[in-house]
């Protein structure tokens, strides 16, 4: 067995140790396969009307009942879901490849440019997350790119911060002189003997990333500024939920209880993750 | 000491202007007449005639940007499209109401996470810590404004405990229109600061005065209580300060779940009217409050702790 596989599996088996990671394990596991295969679980089409069953409670034949336009919630929920990873993933992976490039040029680079970077990346956390999601949605109008785009946008310096902190460490450590002083090339260095150093920790912190970025997509979708409708997000039933919220609670319940489901069973994948690659970081937070 | 509050207020006055450049830089890169945008398809010909002349966009980019900082150092962030009124008042006028939504938000769930924190932190690995520790991930997952329509939906519309809508008029019934809203924003905070208190207060108790304390013979609830606890609450400075634009993050969605007034709901009512002058107002005096609050969080922790003094 080649080496990468094998501590996978230890990284695995150390996460469904713990109680935690196990339930978040699963949690996760639920999600994505219900998003994966969303057009053979939902049990009506998620953005067929039905205008007679419309505003009904849970019943055999809609198990979370339906909304104001008589479409099944319960399909909505599990379709939701597909929408939130389309937005979360895309935006986790490429904060993180950016992140992970501006930061490791940071911590190798001159000094000049390591205060520029730094500079960039304060200026990107200086505006309050959903504001400046606002201010840009403002000018180039909602869309599932914009909001994959803002949060992509807002969470570089996370990863780069972290990426520039690992490699400033490295950049002295034995190996890399000893590199160094055989000749290899910059791009060897950083990419051959740096990046597998770095790459495990900016992993835990993508997974504990991943809920802000579902939060964010689904508060923007509430607020009428995420998805465009009949688009079916877990926002965008809290949005019809809480106009109907004097008429039915399961909008509501249908549109909350899954994004914090999410959110706890990410949490605790990453948390547990986190404790099984390097436990020194769980003092850092 | 003033050496360093010099050079961090310098850093942050940097951040705010790149920021603010990169906001106006902003709307001039997206395509199309900038007066058009910014005021929207309903302005009126005079409007926009006098907007083409304040923001002279006939000259080049660089003078204009000269104006524009200009005009915000008078404290000018432009008129408000359809009332003609100032941004800069309108702006102001809502501010307070955020303000006391945040603040209120943070006295509580700060109060409750350091007695939860320090209170798992003496009594570690009891039953009550467990339970402490898993409740503390448990509310830290859950984004304000899920919690705020759940506590709508719960406290406000079934059992018609609280308001649902609104400010109030009066001290008693601005408290009480005050409790759904900050209990939703605060509610994630009181585990992430439980879990900061116990963290920093079990390697505080560890240390060598508190053992001191111990020889001498001081009861464990003074230890606990004076001398332990003013040290560890320390990062708990620096988190609110970081905390407080996800606290103006959060207040976004207080507000429209409530109908409150407040920045949040001022933007998200402009957007909807494209009335893109109080957008920008508004986005930036919470990024200039942010950034001030993050300085002075440093600020306060570099005079609590003169070690942190030595990294800008």
């Amino acid at each position: 067995m080649s080496k990468p596989r094998s501590e996978l599996h230890l990284i695995l088996t150390g996460v469904a140790r713990d109680p935690l990671g196990l339930m978040g394990l699963i949690i996760v596991g639920t999600i994505v396969f219900c998003a994966l295969f969303a057009s053979w679980i939902t049990p009506h089409d998620p953005i067929g009307m039905n205008i007679q069953d419309r505003l009904q409670g849970p019943s055999l034949t809609y198990l979370l009942g339906t909304d104001q336009l008589g479409r099944d919630t319960f399909s909505r929920v599990i379709a939701g879901g597909q929408v939130a990873l389309k937005v979360a993933l895309p935006a986790v992976f490429g904060a993180m490849t950016i992140g992970l490039t501006l930061g490791m040029i940071a911590g190798y680079g001159p000094k000049w440019l390591d205060n520029l970077l730094m500079l960039f990346f304060d200026t990107i956390r200086s505006f309050p997350t959903v504001m400046f999601a606002l201010a840009v949605v403002a000018l180039v109008g909602p869309s599932l790119q914009t909001v994959v785009l803002v949060v992509m946008a807002t969470s570089i310096p996370t990863y780069g911060r972290v990426a520039r902190t690992q490699t400033l460490t490295l950049r002295n450590s034995e190996f890399i002189l000893a590199e160094r002083s055989m000749g290899a090339s910059m791009a060897r260095i950083l990419g051959v003997h740096m990046l597998p150093n770095i790459v495990g920790v900016l992993a835990v912190l993508a997974a504990m990333d991943i809920p802000t970025v579902i939060a964010l997509e689904a508060g923007l979708s509430f607020l009428g500024l995420g998805v465009k409708p009949p688009t079916p997000s877990w926002g965008a039933l809290l949005k019809d939920g809480y106009s109907l919220i004097r008429q039915t609670p399961w909008l509501v319940v249908g549109g909350g209880l899954p994004i914090i489901l999410a959110t706890l069973g990410f949490t605790f994948l990453g948390e547990s993750l986190r404790d099984v690659v390097d436990p020194k970081l769980r003092k850092q937070r | 000491m003033l050496h360093y509050a010099v050079r961090r207020f310098a850093l942050a006055a940097l951040i705010v202007f790149v920021a603010v450049t990169a906001m106006f830089l902003m709307i001039r890169a997206v395509p199309g007449d900038p007066v058009q945008i910014m005021l929207g398809p309903r302005a009126t010909p005079e409007l926009q005639a006098r907007l083409t002349a304040e923001l002279a966009l006939d000259q080049p980019i660089w003078n204009q940007l000269a104006i524009f900082y200009g005009n915000l150092l008078q404290g000018d962030l432009g008129v408000d499209v359809f009332s003609g009124r100032p941004v800069t008042s309108i702006v102001l006028q809502q501010l307070p109401y955020t303000l006391e939504l945040i603040v209120a938000s943070i006295l509580w769930s700060a109060s409750l996470g350091i007695a939860l924190g320090a209170y798992a932190a003496a009594h570690p690995n009891t039953l009550i810590d467990r339970i402490t520790a898993a409740v503390s991930v448990a509310f830290v997952a859950a984004p304000a404004f899920v919690v705020a329509l759940l506590s709508l939906l719960v406290f406000a519309v079934h059992l018609r405990w609280f308001p649902a809508i609104g400010v109030g008029d009066g001290v008693l019934d601005r408290l009480n229109h005050l409790v759904l809203p900050a209990f939703a924003i605060g509610l994630s905070w009181v585990g992430y600061v439980a879990r900061l208190v116990r963290a920093s207060m079990l390697e505080v108790m560890g240390e060598n005065h508190i053992r001191t304390a111990r020889a001498f013979g001081l009861s464990e609830r003074r230890i606990v209580m004076i001398y332990a606890l003013r040290i560890a609450i320390l990062p708990v400075v620096t988190v609110i300060g970081v905390g407080i634009g996800f606290l103006l993050s959060s207040a976004v969605f207080a507000e429209i779940v409530f109908a409150r007034p407040g920045l949040g709901k001022l933007v998200i009512d402009s957007i909807t009217t494209r009335n893109y002058p109080i957008v920008m107002g508004a986005v930036l005096v919470s990024t200039t409050l942010f950034v001030v609050s993050t300085a002075l969080a440093d600020l306060i922790n570099a005079w609590l702790d003169p070690r942190a003094r030595s990294t800008v």
